[in-house]
This record gives structure tokens, sequence and C-alpha cells, in this order.
């Protein structure tokens, strides 16, 4: 539909037929966005079908699933050099979890106080405008060429923290911007102490908020590589072992696609229920 | 934020009020400037460093930036810019019109919860395992190659859906759509439905509407998705080096093979490359939007 075709139907037509044309148009249109959308969520979605298929398959790398095959699972089962980086992960990711939620939450509600958070934001928000690749490879020359520091999982988490927080501190901020400061006044004025004022009244109100931060940074620091990939020192982490797996050996291919399958098996469902949660209680609050 | 309570706000001597984050601020800004911009200044400067036997030699040179300049790898920095904006280009076309109908169109708060949720999760997926399914589906034996020949559309397989440009631009559509609709969905929502209305009340039709009201209003979050789409894709470095197959060499390539070949320096000022193009381009954008906000507040002048 052109500019010129939508002029005609403007000036010929009267407004009742102008009113359908404009509506058969926006139709159409709304097809088209819908149409493209949809491919692209298909592009990210496909795959990941592909992926749990071909986990079955005898040769994940060939186009054809048959014959089909547990051979991976049971590699997965012997072959256990992967349950390591699996518990690091895990146990890394917990602590930047609770750390960017402690974090976050502190900052956050000091930002609300604040007359201009507008710096202290944008310095916060400043990871987002770094390429993950390239804040791995200045951490590393940092740490390691410029301090001459052993790196291992503390870097890691250094790398992963930088990463997860703000987005953490915007789950608190959505929250946290909507907090009423008068409650604590009032609270004050009845006689409680700082404590008090912050534990019982601060602390429940922000919750989803917090809950939420803590979410994502688990997610966010479970599954980074770039920023990880270069300070890991001798230290392994599940996406190092699986790009490890992936980018040098062939033949580990197949136990990537099973044991990618039955990770994804276990987080999809926990992830897509928490952002139901998060996204309802931050609809509520 | 925080004006609201500013007249209900009390001395500034209580501060109890601000317990325990009073030190947060200062100790928080301090720590956290260490931590993420120091090592950018540090990276850029290090550029001009160099390395003699695995010790750095504190002596400012341009020897690594001159090496850069003669070598091939200006190529690699406009592959790397050319398939970043390609990729940002499309990428933008995708998601505007589908941001718009999400935002304005769909009327069932469930499937726009669904779609959210859809377009979050990909934010928490493992990248390399994500990539490697694509050479599964393009590879010369793969289930596009597999497909075609069976159905007789083809007589030999495609060689080059796997290992080459197309592959890698193809698998970077699915990874930073998510990037480049967010942004524009959430300035889309926050656009009143009455300017809508009354553009059409007054005789604007749909693309009148989209060109006078809605693009100039939404113009921060189409920024914002240009901003968070450029930024990975950079220096992206999983998507080239799993389905360019080496033909393909980027930035993220680059640093990655200079930091294994212990050529710091040299990653170093690929690091500052990388800063450098996208601090320029983000000037531009800005640059850009400053221009448009004539329009903006024109039609907000009108609006009185």
């Amino acid at each position: 539909m052109t500019a010129a075709a939508i002029d005609t139907d403007n000036r010929n037509a009267d407004p009742a037929m102008r009113r359908v044309h404009v509506r058969d148009h926006l139709r159409t249109a709304s097809r088209i966005a819908v149409l493209l959308g949809g491919g692209a969520l298909a592009l990210i979605y496909l795959p990941l079908l592909w992926l749990a298929v071909m986990s079955f398959a005898r040769n994940p790398l060939s186009g054809i699933p048959m014959p089909l095959t547990t051979m991976h699972y049971q590699a997965i089962l012997n072959d256990v050099r992967w349950v390591k980086p699996l518990l690091t992960s895990i146990a890394l990711s917990a602590i930047v979890a609770l750390v960017c939620m402690i974090a976050a939450t502190l900052v956050a509600r000091a930002a609300i106080r604040m007359r201009k958070p507008g710096v202290m934001l944008l310095v916060s928000l400043a990871p987002l405008f770094i390429p993950g690749l390239t804040m791995g490879a200045a951490l590393f020359i940092s740490l390691r060429m410029l301090m001459n520091l052993t790196l291992g999982l503390w870097s890691i988490f250094l790398a992963q923290f930088i990463w997860a927080f703000p987005f953490a501190l915007l789950m608190v901020l959505i929250v946290a911007s909507r907090f009423d400061t008068r409650l604590l006044h009032a609270a004050e004025d009845l006689g409680a102490t700082p404590w008090q004022r912050f534990w019982d009244i601060e602390v429940p109100l922000l919750r989803p908020g917090i809950i939420g931060a803590g979410i994502f940074a688990f997610l966010l620091s479970f599954n980074e590589l770039l920023r990880s990939l270069f300070v890991r020192g001798q230290d392994t982490t599940m996406p190092i072992y699986n790009w490890i797996m992936a980018a040098s050996q062939q033949s580990q291919v197949p136990i990537i696609f099973a044991l990618t399958t039955l990770v994804l098996f276990v987080t999809l469902p926990i992830t897509a229920a928490s952002f139901w949660y998060v996204f309802v209680k931050l609809d509520k609050s | 934020m925080g004006t609201a309570q500013d007249e209900t706000r009390r001395p500034a001597s209580r501060l109890a009020d601000y317990w325990p984050s009073g030190l947060a601020v200062p100790a928080f800004m301090i720590s956290w400037s260490i931590l993420v911009l120091l090592p950018i200044v540090i990276i850029v400067a290090f550029s001009f460093l160099q390395m003699k036997s695995y010790r750095v030699v504190y002596e400012p040179t341009l020897a690594t930036w001159t090496n850069i300049i003669v070598s091939e790898r200006w190529f690699t920095v406009v592959r790397t810019l050319r398939i970043a904006l390609t990729i940002t280009a499309i990428e933008l076309l995708l998601a505007f019109p589908f941001a718009l109908w999400m935002a304005k169109r769909c009327r069932s708060k469930s499937l726009k919860a669904m779609i959210v949720t859809l377009l979050t999760i990909p934010f928490f997926l493992d990248m390399s395992s994500r990539i490697i399914v694509w050479r599964s589906i393009l590879d010369v034996n793969g289930g596009i190659n597999s497909l075609l020949l069976n159905l007789g559309l083809i007589d030999a397989p495609i060689q080059w859906l796997l290992y080459s440009e197309f592959a890698v631009h193809f698998g970077m559509i699915g990874s930073y759509f998510p990037a480049m609709v967010f942004p524009i969905f959430t300035s889309l929502v926050l656009i009143d439905d009455e300017y809508i209305h009354a553009s059409g009340d007054l005789g604007g039709n749909p693309l009148q509407t989209l060109r006078y009201i809605i693009l100039p209003l939404a113009m921060p979050g189409i920024v914002a998705g240009i901003i968070f789409t450029l930024v990975p894709l950079m220096a992206a470095f999983v998507e080239p080096r799993m389905l360019g197959g080496g033909f393909v060499n980027l930035l993220g390539d680059s640093i990655n093979s200079a930091l294994q070949e212990l050529k710091y320096p040299t990653a170093a000022a690929l690091s500052t490359i990388v800063i450098v193009a996208l601090g320029v381009l983000m000037v531009v954008l800005v640059k850009l939007i400053g221009r448009r906000e004539g329009n903006t507040s024109l039609f907000q002048v009108v609006q009185r």
C-alpha cells in the first residue's frame, strides 16, 4: 500500500467507505507485522526444537534425525566431565544473584532519595553499552597483565556481576520508583527504629523487585560466556564448557546437543514460570 | 524521580532517613567505576604499550597501531561495521512493525504476556548451543539441503548455506531480535492512544499518523533499540566463529585470537577500535535524534 493510493482513497470515497478502506489497510499491515515478528521468533525457537530432536539422532550434525538413538544421553552418564562445570555455574550464579539483590536494593533506594540520580544511573548502566567480549578483554588485561593476579572463580564472579547488576538494579528501580517515602515518615512518627522501618516496611514493599532482580541475575550469570571466557583462569563454568566442546572438538558435538537439551528441559519451564511471576507481580504493584 | 516527595521532605539533618544507604552512593560509585570504567581506560592505554618476552614494557609506542593500519586488519574493521549495520537494519525492519502491533493492535492481554515472555527467554539461553544448532540445519548434509533434495527442488546441495557470510547473518537475526523489540515496544506502549485517535479524527491517514505522531514519539525507543543491538554486534564472536568457518573474520574473532596468541597490545587496540566505533555511532545517533527533536517539539507546540 502506497501513500498515493491512500490519498486517492481519501479524496474519492465518502467517509464510511474511507473508514472501511483504512481498516482493510490496517489489517493487511497487522498481518505483515505479525508475519515478520513471528518469523523472527521462529528463528529463535525452531532451532531449539531442532536441537532437542537431533539430540536423539545418531549424527546430530546430519540433516536427518534417523536413526533414533539414546546413545548420546548414555554418553553423558558415562562421561561426567560436565558435572563440575554445572555445579560451579549453579553455585557461582547463586552468589552473583545474592550479591546483586543486596547491592541493587541499596543503590536503588539511595537513587530514589537523590534529587538528581541521572549520573549515578548512567554509570550503573554502563556495562549495557560495552560489548561483552570487550569487557572481558579489558578485565583480563587489567587484572592479569597489569596487576599480575591469578585469575579464577573470583574474577569470573566479578565479570558476571558487572553484567548482571545493571539488570538487577533496573528490576528493583521499577518497584522502588513507585515507593512512597511518606510511609517511612509515618512509621518514624509512630516510633519505629531505622532498622524496623527498613526491614518491616521497605523490604516487603520492594520484595517483588528484589526477587525479580535475583532471578534475572541468576539466569544472566548462569548463561554468561563472553565476559567469563577470558578471565576464567583454570576454572570452567557450564557455558564455557559448552563453548570449548562446541568450538574445538567436533566429536563432542553430540554430547553438547544432549546436554543442552537436558539443561533446557530443566531451565526453560523455570525461566518461563519466573517471568510469569515477575510480570504478574510487577503488574500488580 | 523523587520530586513527588520533595514537598514532604524533612530537614536534611535527619540522616536516619538515608540509613543504611547514606554511604552507599559514594562507596558504590567509586567501586563500580574502578570495576567497570577503569578496565576500559586501561585497555585503551594498553594499546600504546608493547610486550617484550612476555613482559609489559612501559614505554608509549604507536607500533601496534601502525601494524594494524599496515596489516589487513582494516578489512576486518570494515567487515564488522558492515555486518553489524546490516543486521541492525534488518532487525529494525522486523521489530518496528511487530512492536507496533504488540503495543497498539494486540488486544489479548495473555497473548501479549506470552510474546513478552518468549522474547525475554532468549536472553537466558546458552549462546554456543543455540548457535551450533544452525550447523546441523544449514550444513551441506543438513536439514534444509536434505529437505530441498528430497523434494526435488535442487539437484545438488547448496554449498553457501554454511560457513559463509550468509550463515553468519542468518544466525544473528534470531539472536539480536529481542534487544531491538523491547525498547521500541516500551516507547510505543507509552504513547497515549488519544494522540493516535486525534490524528485520525483530524483526517490523518494511518501513514501520516505513523510518520508525524508515532515515529517522533517512539524515537527514543528506536535509538535505544539500535544501540542495544549494535553494542553486542560490534564484538560478535560466537556466530562468526561457529557459522563462518574461518571465512568471516570479525573484530570479535580477532580480539580472541590476539589474546590466545599472547598479542595483548593488539587485542587492546582492536578492543579500542570497537569502543571508539560504538562511541562514534552513538554520537551520530544522538545527533540525528537531536535534529528530529525539532519535529517533536513542533508537534508539542501545535498540540497546545
